[in-house]
């Protein structure tokens, strides 16, 4: 099964070295999934202040500066692995250094037919330096969409896999995928060496986070305007953050291609 | 013998369904499927061995029917929905690996069930009603019922677990020796929840409630057979300890007898015996914990012929013991009043008091009742008076308001 550890911390928690270091033992980390054929992305993001939130409201965009949510911890970095099941899924992210100081957050992938393939292993030899990575992180609410019934629900995904589609026609796809709902979420934290956790997401908001993209754009402005038209945009929210890319990082989750 | 079949066949659902169940939920992943392929089983036994008699091995048998009836299922509902190929791959899959041992895993499987059910990633809220329906076969009305709750909070929550099983991948699997320790505390808590819920429901009112301490016994049995660990044996001694005193704990009428003024003559000694025998066994090990040292103390009680021929010397020593392991204030509450009946009333007050002058317990009714007990056995009336009344106050159930009030009511006999 696929899962997507979500990495919350207080941004203002890490020393310049401590996030050295994260980023060292994180990437020790995916190596070794990697080569167990798990391991598919992993990224830090930019800090939340160069985040932007897209919403589409009566066709109009309305975009805001900073993230979806003002919350105490941040969103600073993803994990998406392959592994058997919840208990392997758990024991990574409480090995990940920022489950002792935050929260990693896993969420079940939902398997979507029809999105292009991934094209995130190619990342490295592509030498798209005029490109930059973007995650878009996208937030529903679940009840809006539960009332609105299955069929909304189909029409919008399918909406969502043809904006894929042509984002790969035109190489600015890397990857996305759907996120079974929130209420399938467990949150992992590490205290004085003890695993804790906790049934459901790291953050309870109205406005869940119900799946992702990553993407090539120019610049932000690109990037919003591929995020303005996500199917979602119109009900919910889309924040949209840049990636760090790890050198190398990239190119490890082909084996699993 | 073929006139018995419908009986034959009731008695071998009432034995084996849960089992079979359990069994089928490993192998297909999914709750809702097991039960549907479990009911379709039965159904197909009922014309299958009337033509061809009771096979050698009826699980057996309902296993594998109940796995080719979730294929077809699949199958059938695969044209139209997205997941199938997903669910019908592992049935394939898991159909051949799984053909050999389907006979001979079955009582592990409910015991995977349960691990399953107890996941620490599932809500401390929705464990215990999950393994009520799904391990127990209780009703969620029986459920709701017996925990005062709405039939729709507990139907919500029994769907949200069995969801979040089935989507977010939680394993069927007993963990591993290393991960034991850790999981095994959650499965305990909850067999006790479910013990302590039956149990501690002394108005007689519902059936259900006595119901789910003999439920959480037959559990605790499961899991001593499998996991003979002392704190499982240590769980279980506690819950047939207390349960043998269940008749004499009460009157017709449903008040509460003190454990001093029982009627011992009335105690289960088989309960006892197996109790006892468990508790020995738990602390030959050396590695027991909470429920054992728990038990122990059930099992001074139980040696005692008489009330005054308790060994309270004994049961301090292994509130002591209690209290390293797991500090408490209601611990210390239960160590200061057997410190009452070794070395006075006076001395157990003293701790008492001490307790609640600290802050603890001011809302625990029974530390106001322990306290006006001593008080009236010091002939300290008043003080008495007042702490009974502290106490009722702070109760809810209705068989201990009621003594509460008898005893405030020999207060205003004697004073007349």
């Amino acid at each position: 099964m696929k899962y997507m550890l979500l990495i919350y911390s207080r941004e203002s928690a890490w020393t310049e070295e401590e996030s050295m270091a994260c980023r060292e033992a994180s990437s020790a980390v995916c190596h070794e999934l990697a080569a167990k054929g798990q391991f598919r992305s992993a990224s830090p993001l930019h800090p939340v202040a160069t985040a932007r939130t897209v919403r589409v409201r009566n066709g109009k965009r309305l975009i805001t500066d900073g993230p979806f949510a003002e919350t105490t911890e941040q969103l600073g970095g993803y994990f998406i692995i392959d592994v058997p099941d919840l208990d392997a899924a758990i024991a990574v992210a409480s090995r990940l250094p920022p489950a002792a100081k935050g929260t990693v957050e896993i969420r079940p992938l939902f398997h979507l037919e029809g999105l292009p393939p991934e094209r995130l292993a190619q990342r490295d030899s592509v030498a798209a330096a005029a490109e930059t990575q973007y995650m878009f992180l996208c937030y529903d609410d679940e009840e809006a969409w539960n009332r609105a019934g299955p069929e909304a629900l189909r029409a919008a995904m399918q909406e969502a896999v043809e904006l894929t589609l042509e984002l790969d026609r035109q190489g600015k796809f890397l990857s996305a995928s759907p996120l079974h709902p929130v209420a399938t979420a467990t949150s992992v934290q590490v205290r004085n060496g003890k695993k804790h956790l906790i049934d459901g997401p790291f953050a309870e908001t109205r406005e869940v986070l119900g799946g992702y993209y990553l993407i090539l754009a120019r610049d932000d402005q690109e990037a919003i305007g591929i995020a303005a038209r996500h199917s979602g945009a119109r009900v919910g929210a889309v924040e949209v953050r840049r990636v760090v890319e790890m050198p190398g990082l990239a190119s490890l989750g082909q084996a699993t291609e | 013998m073929s006139h018995d079949l419908p009986a034959i066949i009731d008695s071998i659902y009432r034995a084996e369904s849960r089992r079979v169940f359990a069994t089928l939920v490993r192998l297909l992943g999914d709750f809702d499927a097991a039960e549907e392929a479990m009911h379709e089983a039965f159904a197909s036994a009922v014309e299958q061995w009337a033509a061809d008699g009771i096979p050698d091995n009826p699980r057996a048998w309902l296993v594998s029917a109940g796995r080719f009836k979730a294929i077809d299922a699949a199958r059938r509902k695969g044209r139209f929905q997205e997941l199938q190929p997903e669910i019908a791959g592992r049935i394939d899959q898991v159909a051949s690996s799984n053909a050999a041992k389907a006979g001979e895993d079955i009582e592990d499987d409910r015991l995977r069930l349960i691990f399953t059910c107890c996941h620490p990633a599932i809500d401390p809220s929705i464990q215990l009603p999950l393994t009520l329906r799904e391990v127990c076969d209780l009703t969620t009305e029986e459920i709701a019922r017996a925990f005062l709750a709405s039939t729709s909070t507990m139907a919500q929550r029994i769907v949200r677990g069995k969801a979040k099983i089935r989507d977010a991948g939680i394993p069927f699997v007993i963990p591993t020796a290393e991960e034991l320790p850790d999981r095994i505390e959650s499965v305990l808590t909850v067999i006790y929840l479910v013990f302590n819920e039956g149990y501690s429901a002394t108005s007689g009112e519902s059936v259900t409630r006595s119901d789910l301490s003999g439920e959480a016994i037959r559990l605790g049995r499961l899991l001593v057979e499998l996991l003979p660990e002392p704190e499982v044996m240590g769980l279980l001694a506690l819950m047939l300890l207390q349960e043998s005193r269940r008749s004499a704990r009460t009157t017709a009428d449903g008040d509460v007898i003190l454990l001093e003024e029982q009627d011992r003559e009335l105690w289960n000694q088989g309960l006892i015996q197996e109790g006892q025998a468990l508790v020995e066994r738990a602390l030959s090990t050396r590695r027991f914990g909470v429920y054992s040292v728990q038990a122990a103390i059930a099992a001074m009680h139980a040696s005692a012929r008489q009330a005054s021929q308790t060994d309270w010397r004994q049961i301090v020593a292994l509130y002591d013991a209690l209290l390293t392991i797991n500090p408490s204030p209601v611990v210390e509450l239960n160590r200061a009043v057997a410190v009452a009946m070794c070395d006075g009333p006076e001395a157990g007050l003293v701790l008492i008091d001490a307790i609640l002058n600290r802050g603890d317990l001011k809302e625990y009714h029974l530390a106001h009742a322990a306290r006006a007990d001593l008080c009236r056995r010091l002939g300290r009336t008043e003080e008495a008076r007042a702490a009974y009344e502290d106490a009722l106050a702070l109760a809810r159930q209705e068989p201990e308001r009621r003594f509460l009030q008898n005893r405030l009511a020999q207060f205003q006999m004697r004073k007349s």
